[in-house]
């Protein structure tokens, strides 16, 4: 019950006129660009963190956390009412969502959503609540090789969960390390990588790979595709918000179940994305009359944004209690985090308790002042995307570069933000995964640090990430089993195609 | 634009030259590590360890998406881009690529004007007098947003410099 108090205290902080004005600003710059092409919550939460340096942390991480769920509603709304994912994590919401809508039933589908979408927030922060204690203390049992294995652990499971071929993980990966490594070395002090380019020596900035590889990337992606907005109009009726509120008991295994694949894959870094289109799945397997989905099923509605939400909201928990990201906009949270001064890990939970129960505690607040915020705006947002985007699309263009711009005012950055934009098209186009490039260039300093921290302790053997402790060993076999997994599953088919033609 | 649908590029070709790119990135990063050294040092490892391994691994695993693309070729097949698509891409990049080369020199507010003007009168088919009105809207909105409301100062050019705006 030691949470329960903790939590409480967090409220309290919370609790203030401040506070809630952030939050509202966040939510509501959050469903702006979250409902805008080409601007997700990664590329969001990157704009918005040079604007943040000068505020407190406790202030700062409640804007930048009530920005992201601002940006996965705003998502849902655009996938519902124009059939144009405005993040990754919500094209399962277009299978049915649009098709409800074209029939006349906007309000229903997107009250279905956000309600769906906020009960499935609520359940993650609830899980990370009553999680997050355990995990400290887990944590705290870790030295240098078991942060090593951890991170490890993470990175092995792009590569074995990842849906993409595992040598494009590897790729990405491992680019994101090397930009990582640019500049000054923590440890020794001295230049690497930089080729005698006197800018460079600062390092390469994750918000500057963020903006160009998820915004620049994306709008590239979107207009190669042709950018055709056939909205339907919203008009949201009080007496089919109510309805539809009502109808959601109806749903209530959809939602439990979709809920809990969420939590999984958000503390796993499975991320939103995989979550909502795995619930997606399972609701269709398990619905008793299955033509419906594809068609305007409300269920094909409350799973993926259930699961996108849940899966959300805990990707934040190993963020904070391991230094661990579980999604891309963590990953670009946790840099802002350690950019204020502040290091994630189990520490944090002893150091600034204050820190980290306000945060929980303001994901509660801010996930149910997002529901009620996002139902009366939605008319207004829908209404910005019928701006032609011949005006709204170089505004666009010119935010992600002033975003890069500021982050430490050098030219160099808009040249960057620019390449990694035409390479973040090219890699999404060829199916490389973009999260471990970006989690790698988070973690690559900490990773690094682990791993060479570990290598002065034994003296150069690698033998020391089995021997240290059983802890790490036990890490360290799973991340092994989970890098080979597309070896093993390949075998293991083969195998059984074997012996069935006996 | 006589052939919308002609394929300006395979799969193939781009998966080969996506993959040659990332090899040679990291053979530059390895290349960049044996400089710093890359054994071992008076305290430890030395700054390129660690950055040579990630090196080699990009070379490696950018063979094995080479080898990949070439076997199963046939998955591989289909269209990268059409002609169509080319034409989308490159009216949205290059108005992009113009407005980066001109803040650079200009400055930023400069720069999104210039922009912003171009493509409304050019893409988007305003008449001059409504196009000029938005941009000087936009170019006042954005000051007021970003230099005084959150202080952050843009890139600024000599324009700015002669009106004595700093």
């Amino acid at each position: 019950m030691e949470n329960f108090g903790n939590l409480m205290d967090g409220f309290g902080i919370v609790f203030s006129f401040y506070h809630f004005g952030l939050m509202a600003a966040g939510v509501l710059l959050g469903i702006l660009v979250g409902v805008l092409p080409g601007l997700g919550a990664p590329n969001g939460v990157s704009l918005l963190i040079p604007l943040t340096f000068t505020m407190d942390p406790i202030s700062a991480i409640i804007l930048l956390t009530s920005m992201y769920w601002g940006a996965l509603f705003g998502g849902s709304t655009t996938s519902i009412l124009f059939n144009i994912p405005g993040e990754p994590s919500s094209v399962a919401t277009t299978f049915d969502g649009y098709p409800m809508a074209q029939q006349g039933k906007a309000t229903q589908a997107l009250t279905l959503a956000f309600m769906s979408a906020g009960i499935g927030a609520l359940v993650g922060v609830t899980v990370i609540t009553v999680l997050s204690g355990w995990v400290t203390q887990f944590a705290l049992k870790f030295s240098s090789p078991e942060y090593f294995a951890v991170y490890l652990l993470t990175f092995c499971s792009f590569i074995g969960m990842g849906s993409s071929s595992p040598f494009k993980s590897v790729v990405s990966m491992m680019l994101g390390f090397a930009f990582a490594a640019v500049g000054m070395d923590g440890m020794a002090g001295n230049m690497r990588l930089t080729f005698g380019i006197t800018e460079l020596i600062k390092g390469i900035s994750f918000l500057v790979a963020v903006i160009g590889l998820f915004g620049l990337g994306e709008l590239l992606q979107t207009m190669e595709e042709g950018l055709r907005f056939d909205g339907i109009h919203a008009r949201i009726k009080i007496r089919d918000v109510w309805e539809a509120i009502l109808s959601l008991p109806k749903h209530w295994m959809t939602l439990l179940r979709s809920a809990l694949v969420g939590c999984w894959m958000g503390i796993t870094p499975g991320g939103p994305t995989a979550a909502s289109f795995m619930s997606y799945g399972l609701a269709k397997r398990f619905a008793r009359k299955k033509d419906g989905f594809g068609k305007g099923e409300p269920a094909g509605v409350v799973a993926p944004e259930t699961a996108d939400h849940s899966a959300g909201t805990c990707a934040i928990l190993p963020m904070l209690a391991l230094g661990v990201p579980g999604s891309a906009t963590a990953a670009v949270m946790m840099g802002g985090l350690m950019i204020w001064g502040l290091t994630p890990g189990p520490m944090l939970f002893i150091e600034r308790p204050d820190f980290v129960w306000s945060t929980i505690a303001s994901m509660y607040m801010g996930n149910v002042m997002a529901v009620i915020l996002v139902l009366t705006t939605v008319p207004m947002f829908a209404a910005i995307l019928r701006i032609p985007f011949s005006i709204i699309g170089p505004m666009i263009v010119v935010v992600c570069f002033i975003g890069a711009y500021q982050i430490s005012g050098a030219r160099l950055d808009l040249w960057l933000a620019l390449v990694f934009g035409i390479a973040g098209y090219l890699l999404k186009k060829l199916d490389y995964p973009i999260a471990p490039m970006v989690l790698a260039m988070v973690l690559g300093d900490k990773t690094e640090d682990a791993f060479r921290q570990s290598m002065i302790f034994s003296k150069g053997s690698l033998g020391i990430f089995w021997t240290n402790s059983t802890l790490v060993a036990t890490i360290m076999t799973l991340a092994m089993l989970l890098l080979f997994w597309p070896l093993i599953g390949r075998l293991v088919g083969r195998l059984r195609q074997q012996r069935t033609p006996n | 634009m006589q052939n919308p649908s002609g394929i300006l590029m395979t799969r193939l070709t781009m998966e080969i030259a996506v993959a040659l790119a990332a090899a040679i990135a990291g053979a530059i990063v390895c290349y960049g590590s044996l400089e710093i050294g890359t054994g071992w040092g008076d305290a430890g490892p030395q700054s390129g360890y660690f950055p040579f391994y990630i090196g080699l691994f990009i070379v490696i695993a950018s063979c094995g998406v080479l080898v990949e693309s070439v076997i199963e070729q046939r998955r591989y097949k289909q269209i990268f881009l059409t002609r169509e698509q080319g034409y989308r891409i490159l009216t949205f990049f290059l108005p992009m690529l113009g407005f980066v080369a001109v803040s650079m020199v200009l400055g930023l507010y400069v720069g999104l004007g210039l922009y912003l003007f171009g493509v409304m009168t050019i893409q988007g088919g305003y008449r001059i007098g409504k196009a000029l009105a938005v941009c000087a809207c936009t170019i006042v909105l954005f000051y007021f947003v970003f230099e005084k409301w959150f202080q952050v100062p843009l890139l600024k050019g000599p324009i700015e410099a002669l009106l004595k705006i700093y």
